[in-house]
This record gives C-alpha cells, sequence and structure tokens, in this order.
C-alpha cells in the first residue's frame, strides 16, 4: 500500500536578477530581471507503508526542494502529491498530525527548557492529553534510553543528545510517515550509529514509514533497502539497494602484492589501476571477465598477499551523479 | 596619530556603499522635524514672540542642529559593538594589538559619523529652509566655529558612549544605561534650548555633558556670541579630556577583571 | 471547531510561558530592562512639563490627557512587543526562510511565528502604560476601558507591522516599508491630536491608524461614547483579518532557504 505518492511535481523558483554595481541597482529597480530556476522537473515516485526510503542527490539536486513540498513547507509549481491520503497543498494542518519532520541543522526544541518539558510542549502542540503524553515519555525513555538527561535543559546536552531528542520529539504524536533531513550531519561516528539504530528500531516498533536524505553513503547502506537519486532535479534512480550493488557492482577490484614483477597490459575486461614495483592493482569487469582469469594472469605461485573488494558504494554514487551531468 | 587617521580613512571607504542606510535614517529625522514643527507652530502664537528669549525659528532651528549631531553619532550601533566587544571577548583579542582600544573604537567610529554629519546637515538644512524660510547665522566665520563645536560634541558622545559599553566588564549588560543616557541627552539637550529648564537647573546643565554634545553648539547656532563662543568650547575641551581618562581607567579596571578571571 | 480554538489557544499561552521563562533565565538582566525602559518612559513627562509651563491646553489636551495619551501609547506599543515580538522581525523571518519548523507544526503559522518571542523591555512599556492610568485619575471602567484600547490598539500595531513585513513574500526590501511603517505609528502616538491640522488627520484615521490606536481612546477616556467605541473594535477586527489574509497570500511564495542556496 503505497502511503507516499508523487506525480509530475516540479518546483520553478524567479529570481531577480541584478547587474553589479549601484548601475546595476538602479537598472534592477526600474526594470528588473528575472530569470527561473527549475529545482524540481517532474518528479514521480511512490513509497509503501514501513519501508526506509533513502532520497539522495547531489548538493542543489532538489532533495530539500522536494522533502519541503512534500511537508507542506513550499508550494508545488506543478504536479500532485498525495501523502496518507491527504494533498500537503490544501490540508497543510491535517497533514501535520499524521508526518513528523526533523532538519538536522534546523532546531525545533526550546534550548532553555529539558527534553521533559520539550516534549510536553509538543504534546500539547499536537492537542494530545496530558496523561497519554507521559505515558509515551516513559516509553520513549526505555526505548531511546534518554533516562540520563531527559531532565537536563536542552542547550546542555550534547550534540548527539540533542538531535536524539529531536527526532524523539517528532514521534510523540506517533506519525505515520517521517521525514528526516540529514539526520546525522555533524555527528561523531559513534553518534551517528547511534541515531541510527534510533531509526532503525522506530521503524521496528512503530513500523512508521521513513523518508531520509543524507550525504552519508554509509547512513544509507546501513538503513535503507531502497534508494531513489535526484540530479539537477530528475529522478535518475529508483531502486533496491540489492539492485543498485549488483548492477553496479560488476566490478571487482584487485590489488595484490607480489614476489616478482610483473608486466601486464589493458586487455578486454581488466583494467591497470596501478602499477609500482611489488605492487599492482587491476580493475575486473566481471561480465567479462572472470575474477580467475585475473589471478590466472597474475601466476597465483607469485602473490604474496592479496585482497578483492567490490567497489565502494560512495564511488558508485558519485559515478551516477557523473554520468547523469554529461549526458 | 598616523594608525588612527589610517583606520578613520577606511573606515569612511568602506562606509560609502551605506549611505543608502542613511538616506533611509532620513525618515525618521524628517518626522521627528515634522512632528516638533507643527508642535512649535502650535505653542508660538506669533512666530516673532520670544520665548524665554527665543523665537520660533530659533527654537526649531535648536532642534535641527541637535538632532543632527545625535543622528550623526549612532550610538546605539557604536554601543552595542564595545558591548559585543567585551561580552564576546574581542577585546581580549585586541591586547597584544599595537594601539590603544579606546582610540581604535573612536576613530573607526568617527568614520561613520563624518559621513553622516555631511548627509544629516545637507539634509537639516533644507528642512530648516523649507519649513522656516530663514537661518539665524549669518557670517561663514561663525558657522566654521560651530561646524568645529559639532565636532568636538561628537566626539565627546562617542566616548561617553564606550564608556557605557565598557561598563559591560561591571554589569553584563550595559544597554539600559545607554537607554538611559540616551533619553537624558534627549530630554535635556535636544528638545530645548538650556533657558526653557528652571532657573535652579540651567547651571548644572550647563556644566554637564548634555551641554556638551548637544545644546551647546546649538546655542552658538542660534544665537552666536563671543562669550558664549569661548564658554562652550572651553566645556567640550574639558570634557573631550575627562572622558577620555575616564575610558582609560574603565577599560583598565575591567581588563585587569579580564586578566583574573581568565576572559 | 471550539476544540481547535481552544488548543491553539492553549498552546499559544504555553509558548508565551516558555518564551517568558527564556528571558528570565536571567534574573537581572530581566529586570533591569523592565525597570529602566519605565524609568526611560517617565522622561518624557520633563518635556511635558516645561512645554505645559509655557501654554497650558496644548493641541485641545489638559495635561491630564497628556499623561494618559502616554499611557495608552506605551501600553499598546508594550503589548504588541510584549506577546508578538517576532511579529516586528517578520520580514527577516520570510526573507531567511526561518518559517519551516513552523509550517510543520500543526497550529496557526502567523500566531506560532509571532508569539515565539517576546521582550522584555515592552513589560516595562506596559508597566508604564497602567502607571500613567494612575497618576491620571483611576477608576474601575476606566481600568476596563484602558485595558480594551491596550489590547485593541495592540492588535492594530501588530496587524500593521504584520501586513507590511508579509510583502516580504513579494519585495526583497520590503523589511524597510515595515520599519518605515511602524515608525510612522510611534512617531505621532505622543503627540495631542490638535497639533496637526487638515490632511494629517485624514492620514491618521486611515493609512496610519493612531487615531483609533490613541486618540479615539483618550477621547473615549475623557467622556465615553459607544459608537466610538463600537468603531474602535471593527477597525481592529479589519486590520486583524487583513493582517491574516495578506499573510496567508503570500505563504503561497514562500520560498523556504531553498532560493539562498541557490545563489551561492
Amino acid at each position: 500500500m503505497a502511503v507516499i505518492e508523487v506525480k509530475n511535481l516540479s518546483k520553478i523558483f524567479t529570481i531577480k536578477e541584478k547587474k553589479q554595481g549601484f548601475k546595476g541597482s538602479i537598472q534592477s529597480i526600474f526594470h528588473p530581471k528575472y530569470r527561473k530556476v527549475k529545482s524540481v522537473k517532474k518528479v514521480n515516485f511512490s513509497v509503501d507503508k514501513g519501508e526506509i526510503v533513502a532520497f539522495i542527490g547531489p548538493n542543489g539536486a532538489g532533495k530539500s526542494t522536494t522533502i519541503k513540498m512534500m511537508t507542506g513547507i513550499l508550494f508545488p509549481t506543478e504536479g500532485d502529491i498525495n501523502i496518507l491520503g491527504l494533498d500537503p497543498k490544501k490540508h497543510r494542518k491535517k497533514l501535520t498530525y499524521e508526518i513528523g519532520t526533523v532538519f538536522g541543522q534546523k532546531e525545533q526544541l526550546w534550548t532553555h527548557l529539558t527534553p521533559y518539558d520539550n516534549f510536553k510542549f509538543f504534546g500539547a502542540i499536537y492537542d494530545i492529553p496530558n496523561f497519554v503524553v507521559e505515558k509515551k515519555i516513559k516509553e520513549f525513555e526505555e526505548i531511546f534510553e534518554l533516562k540520563d538527561f531527559i531532565n537536563t535543559p536542552v542547550r546542555n546536552l550534547s550534540l548527539g543528545q540533542r538531535i536524539r531528542c529531536e527526532i524523539v520529539a517528532s514521534l510523540i504524536h506517533e506519525p505515520k510517515v517521517l521525514f528526516l533531513d540529514e539526520p546525522t550531519i555533524g555527528l561523531d561516528p559513534v553518534v551517528k550509529e547511534n541515531v541510527r539504530s534510533l531509526i532503525k528500531r522506530m521503524n521496528k516498533e512503530y513500523k512508521t514509514t521513513i523518508f531520509l536524505t543524507s550525504h552519508d553513503v554509509s547512513d544509507i547502506e546501513k538503513l535503507c533497502k531502497r534508494v531513489i537519486i535526484i540530479n539537477s532535479g530528475q529522478v535518475v534512480l529508483d531502486d533496491s539497494m540489492e539492485n543498485l550493488k549488483y548492477y553496479y557492482l560488476n566490478k571487482k577490484i584487485v590489488e595484490a602484492k607480489m614476489k616478482e614483477k610483473v608486466s601486464l597490459e589493458d586487455e578486454e575486461g581488466i583494467t591497470i589501476l596501478k602499477d609500482k614495483e611489488y605492487n599492482i592493482k587491476i580493475e575486473v569487469d566481471t561480465e567479462k571477465r572472470t575474477v580467475a582469469d585475473a589471478l590466472k594472469l597474475l601466476n597465483p605461485d607469485n602473490i604474496i598477499d592479496i585482497n578483492i573488494s567490490n567497489i565502494p558504494l560512495e564511488d558508485i554514487i558519485s559515478s551516477i551523479y557523473k554520468k547523469e551531468d554529461q549526458s | 596619530m598616523r594608525k588612527y587617521l589610517f583606520i578613520y580613512k577606511s573606515e569612511i571607504m568602506s562606509n560609502l556603499q551605506y549611505i543608502g542606510n542613511i538616506l533611509f535614517g532620513f525618515i525618521f529625522y524628517f518626522l521627528l522635524l515634522f512632528v516638533f514643527f507643527h508642535l512649535w507652530d502650535y505653542i508660538y502664537s506669533d512666530p516673532e514672540e520670544l520665548i524665554h528669549g527665543y523665537n520660533m525659528s530659533q527654537t526649531i532651528w535648536h532642534v535641527i542642529i541637535t538632532e543632527i549631531l545625535w543622528s550623526s553619532v549612532g550610538g546605539n550601533k557604536l554601543c552595542q559593538k564595545i558591548i559585543n566587544d567585551v561580552r564576546g571577548g574581542n577585546i581580549a583579542y585586541n591586547l597584544n594589538k599595537p594601539y590603544d582600544y579606546i582610540g581604535y573604537s573612536l576613530s573607526s567610529h568617527l568614520g561613520i559619523a563624518t559621513i553622516k554629519l555631511i548627509l544629516y546637515i545637507i539634509l537639516g538644512f533644507t528642512l530648516g529652509f523649507v519649513f522656516l524660510k530663514d537661518v539665524p547665522i549669518h557670517t561663514l566665520f561663525h558657522l566654521l566655529i560651530v561646524l568645529f563645536s559639532c565636532i568636538l560634541a561628537i566626539v565627546i558622545s562617542c566616548l561617553l558612549i564606550i564608556m557605557i559599553g565598557l561598563f559591560s566588564f561591571i554589569i553584563e549588560d550595559s544597554t539600559p544605561f545607554y537607554w538611559l543616557y540616551s533619553k537624558a541627552i534627549l530630554i535635556l539637550g535636544t528638545l530645548f534650548p538650556i533657558e526653557f529648564f528652571p532657573s535652579v537647573m540651567q547651571p548644572i546643565l550647563t556644566s554637564s555633558p548634555v551641554y556638551a554634545v548637544a545644546s551647546g553648539p546649538a546655542k552658538l547656532f542660534v544665537d552666536f556670541s563671543w562669550n558664549g563662543c569661548v564658554e562652550v568650547l572651553f566645556i567640550q575641551l574639558f570634557y573631550v579630556g575627562i572622558c577620555y581618562i575616564l575610558c582609560k581607567l574603565v577599560y583598565q579596571k575591567g581588563v585587569k577583571k579580564l586578566n583574573v578571571n581568565g576572559g | 471547531m471550539l476544540t481547535a480554538v481552544k488548543n491553539q489557544v492553549r498552546v499559544t499561552l504555553l509558548t508565551t510561558k516558555y518564551a517568558l521563562m527564556k528571558e528570565m533565565l536571567n534574573k537581572t538582566t530581566f529586570l533591569m530592562n523592565i525597570v529602566f525602559m519605565i524609568l526611560n518612559n517617565a522622561c518624557f513627562i520633563i518635556q511635558w512639563i516645561i512645554l505645559y509651563s509655557i501654554r497650558d491646553g496644548i493641541g485641545g489636551y489638559h495635561f491630564q490627557q497628556v499623561l494618559l495619551l502616554w499611557g495608552i501609547a506605551a501600553s499598546t506599543f508594550g503589548f504588541s512587543r510584549c506577546f508578538f515580538y517576532k511579529a516586528f522581525n517578520l520580514s527577516e523571518v520570510i526573507q531567511n526562510g526561518k518559517l519551516d519548523s513552523f509550517l510543520i507544526q500543526p497550529k496557526n503559522v502567523l500566531l506560532s511565528v509571532t508569539t515565539s518571542e517576546i521582550s522584555p523591555s515592552a513589560i516595562g512599556d506596559l508597566i508604564y502604560g497602567y502607571i500613567m492610568l494612575g497618576i491620571s485619575g483611576f477608576s474601575i471602567s476606566k481600568f476596563f476601558l484602558f485595558t480594551l484600547f491596550t489590547v485593541s490598539g495592540g492588535f492594530i500595531l501588530v496587524s500593521v507591522t504584520v501586513i507590511l513585513s508579509s510583502l516580504s513574500f513579494w519585495f526583497q526590501k520590503a523589511d524597510m516599508i515595515s520599519e518605515v511603517g511602524d515608525s510612522l505609528l510611534t512617531s505621532f502616538a505622543t503627540y495631542p491630536e490638535g497639533i496637526f491640522q487638515g490632511t494629517m488627520k485624514i492620514l491618521f484615521y486611515t493609512i496610519i491608524p493612531i487615531g483609533f490606536i490613541n486618540y479615539l481612546p483618550i477621547r473615549i477616556l475623557s467622556e465615553f461614547h459607544l459608537g466610538y467605541t463600537a468603531l474602535i473594535l471593527l477597525i481592529m477586527c479589519f486590520f486583524v483579518s487583513f493582517a491574516f489574509i495578506i499573510f496567508y497570500r503570500g505563504l503561497k511564495r514562500y520560498s523556504s532557504s531553498n532560493l539562498m542556496i541557490s545563489k551561492i
């Protein structure tokens, strides 16, 4: 069952252009020139209940714009959005009861209050009766391990504790869909891991559908089963994580340390990446040649040490970005 | 001395682009003058009538001049800058630089004030002509003396505001003191000539900073006399010295406190 | 519908309470702000003592009425800045895309934004207004009327600034327009109506509505007039509705912080 449906979504920003200098300023007052920037162009996708979807793309690709249109912050120029049967353009208020939103860089919490008071405040915003809020806070305290700092003012919390509270605060009203915009930005690896396990638990315990943007590939690798890649305002890939790896991981990297020097040259399906004295690094296209072929070329008796690995996901994604830019 | 001149010059250059914002400030100046013109027009039944020795034109020119002085100083910005320096720890960075913090703050702020002074003089005189159709000062030489007195007034005002900003060493935020200062200048120095106050207050006001930064130069402008001129300039020079010394004292006290507490 | 209003009021009050708590973190600064603002306003009494020593009945007002005029000017100003402080920074909020966090909450956006901060010095203004009411002659009925006009005038002030600031959805320099608007409303507010003539009077009851914020209430406080009171409330409703309409019209053009990113 689809909980999110986006059809032909577009957003055009109009920007006033100004020439440099004083003369330019005067000109822009009397003859303003406008430039239209298409930030999102006819985007289509849908998300099913309980999915964790990564929505990724390079800077300025239109990620935030899309997420902001889906949460009712921005008005779309064209197209339809349907979230849990509601149109954010028309039912912004109604929709906010059903969804939760966390922007990694922006704070929603009152910093002079404790997380406890903040949660109570959010409870009031979502019209939740007091005793329900109390119960909810107890529950979160357990599940998300907030006990140690639930009564410390937010301004005295560490960044990691703070972002955990931000996320938990957006769960007070039990949203069915949660939008996370860069939830791990600026966090150290330990805290990142912590936030990830929180997101996973949330998805498991409450069946929350999660729509997440991130620049951190390991976020995506560890959390998501599906990836939507957007570049210059268009969806360039919408596939499962497995498929992404399968199709794009048809190349293996073989790194070997040799007893004696071997001289190899590029041939069909094999590319020499590095050949320096006794160390050699080659890329094997597994559609054309097998890894065994490559090993034979190297002469197994001569190998001291060997490492065969996949191309990192990060490289895959950036190669997708680049490919799109060229075309 | 040359480095202060340089700071002053570069501040002028960098502020030329803010002229737009200054022009925007003209609206507030105009509004105030507009209200005052109507107020005095109502109170004076005849423009030639004398109230405490001033005719209507003189009373309004007094406000024009004192408001030029006040608007040129732009004290709020200066005060906030000093307070931020003190509270944000910027002052600690300035400690090891080869200039005096007071001299630096003063000369850099005077850069902005100079531009404003020129523009506000143009505006004030235009409005004066339009509303009143005459100027109470008649010789260029007198005018130059008044201009000199105005510059001294601005210097004193800046020093006093720097001192108020430095009070932030002692209490956390000295903004409320700035409000009181600005109100004292407004009520006691800007709105009326000294002669409008009860005679008991007049000698106190004349010897107070209010006279040096506001009503002194304005009085010279609307009713020039050589006696008054000597008196005003003497008081002003006295206050330049006193204010600078006081600023230094507060600064040194504050810096000592900063060292003890480690910023 | 009724519960929705009730919930909205509950959240608004809670927001104000928390915003107040935030300002009270540093008690000395908080109290200083209030006390000094009262002193600051009190300074102006000197101005009027001097003016009234020259001539009585300036602009048709007795000295008592001038005090009351100051009272109503301070209390309306205080009320608007105290409870709706962010309304006076609305241009900046709109231009820098800071509305996002309010848009994802299920409450009225305009109310949530404007009430999200309070100004401690405005509390001083509000208190000063009531002190002036006390000095100029206190009675229970005057107290109620004064409070009514404080609220109505405060709402008009907030509405005007919201209307002008909402232009930021369309134009870039709209913050200047709203600043001029605010200063127009405060510059004349403390001077008797009678010193202005002709065109100015028309302006005071149209585009610079201080007639309804200050002058008419002074008349009613001197001599009660039901029709004028109703008129003030009607005008207030007009300005408030207009503010909501303009703001929500503009909200459709809201560009969040996305435009700034694409500018870099």
